[in-house]
């Protein structure tokens, strides 16, 4: 009973860290931009093909979100199905447990 | 771990799609296997897929100064193994090739091979390992969810480095460099990740155990020593 929330402690110290170490390199290192790696690992592309970003065309065109906040938006919209899916599952499987118990 | 659209000659792009067809294929036709067999999987794919959902929206920051976002794939490749979790993940990267310029048509088929396959295969094989030995399972989903989500990152620079080999030092000089920008970022997340699923499959085990024996994702013995352990 004493380790009973052993994973529970686990992940909020593991969660804490991360903040930890977060605060710590946004104050320390300069020029910590934060941006996406995927954006950071194209310009290493532009780099070693010796030319820049912009030269890289769409192979087919995209639709881009025109702006941030539409594409934090997705964002949200992605994460919310997701949520809406474990949150619903967990609740029929809280029911059903429930009933095994009741009967 | 998105190639961005037009970033990857269009060579590339095209054997990483016949690599990932396949995959795919075999993917939907366990997945529709497995319904037909047992309706309640279904339950246990939403709540493993709606994880690949949520965690491959949200971008972190990390020690390198750039942000990344975690996989997911963890629970969905141990429930039900990488060709089916591979279908999941083509799914997300659609949406977000589609809607949110991350990714694109051309080079989905590379990015669904680093996130959908290439990861979960490495996860799937230390789940085989460590699944019949007494390793503590929360540990496995731990290992499995990290390793998976390492990989994919690994992968990604591999992709990008067979395509992009530096002019001195070639392809191992631009391995490391896309490495020191992909995986050496994916760290820190890919440690976390693993703890928080690790702590859901505690949450699986405590409301739906029956599921877990089912399809045979654990032995009864160790679901019931998990179940009585934490």
């Amino acid at each position: 009973m004493a380790y009973r929330y052993t994973l529970e402690l686990l992940a909020g110290i593991a969660i804490v860290a991360f903040c930890a170490l977060f605060l710590y390199t946004s104050a320390t290192m300069s020029g910590a931009e934060f941006a996406g790696s995927d954006n950071v690992g194209s310009g290493l592309i532009a780099e070693l093909s010796g030319t820049t970003v912009e030269n890289f065309q769409p192979l087919i065109a995209q639709w881009e979100p025109p702006s941030g906040e539409i594409e934090s938006c997705l964002f949200a919209l992605q994460a919310a199905f997701g949520g809406i899916l474990i949150g619903g599952v967990f609740g029929f499987w809280l029911g059903q447990a429930r009933r095994r118990n009741v009967e | 771990m998105h190639i961005m659209e037009g970033f990857l000659p269009w060579q590339w792009c095209v054997i990483w799609w016949i690599v990932a067809l396949p995959c795919l294929m075999l993917g939907i036709y366990q997945l529709k296997k497995l319904l037909d067999i047992d309706r309640e999987a279904l339950t246990l794919l939403g709540v493993t897929g709606g994880f690949i959902f949520i965690l491959s929206s949200l971008k972190l920051p990390s020690v390198t100064g750039s942000c990344s976002h975690p996989t997911g794939t963890g629970l969905s490749t141990i429930s039900f193994g990488p060709w089916i979790t591979a279908v999941v993940c083509a799914i997300v990267l659609l949406f977000q090739s589609l809607f949110l310029a991350h990714g694109g048509l051309s080079v989905l088929g590379a990015n669904i091979v680093s996130m959908g396959i290439v990861g979960p295969c490495v996860g799937y094989g230390v789940y085989r390992l460590l699944r019949d030995t007494s390793v503590n399972i929360y540990i496995t989903v731990f290992l499995v969810t990290a390793l998976a989500d390492m990989f994919t990152y690994v992968t990604t620079s591999l992709e990008l480095a067979l395509a992009y080999p530096a002019e001195t030092g070639g392809f191992v000089s631009s391995f490391i460099l896309f490495m020191g920008i992909f995986a050496v970022t994916q760290i820190p997340l890919a440690i976390v990740e693993g703890i928080v699923l690790a702590l859901v499959f505690k949450y699986i085990v405590a409301l739906k155990p029956d599921i877990l024996i089912r399809l045979k994702i654990f032995s009864e013995e160790k679901i019931n020593a998990a179940r009585s352990e934490c």
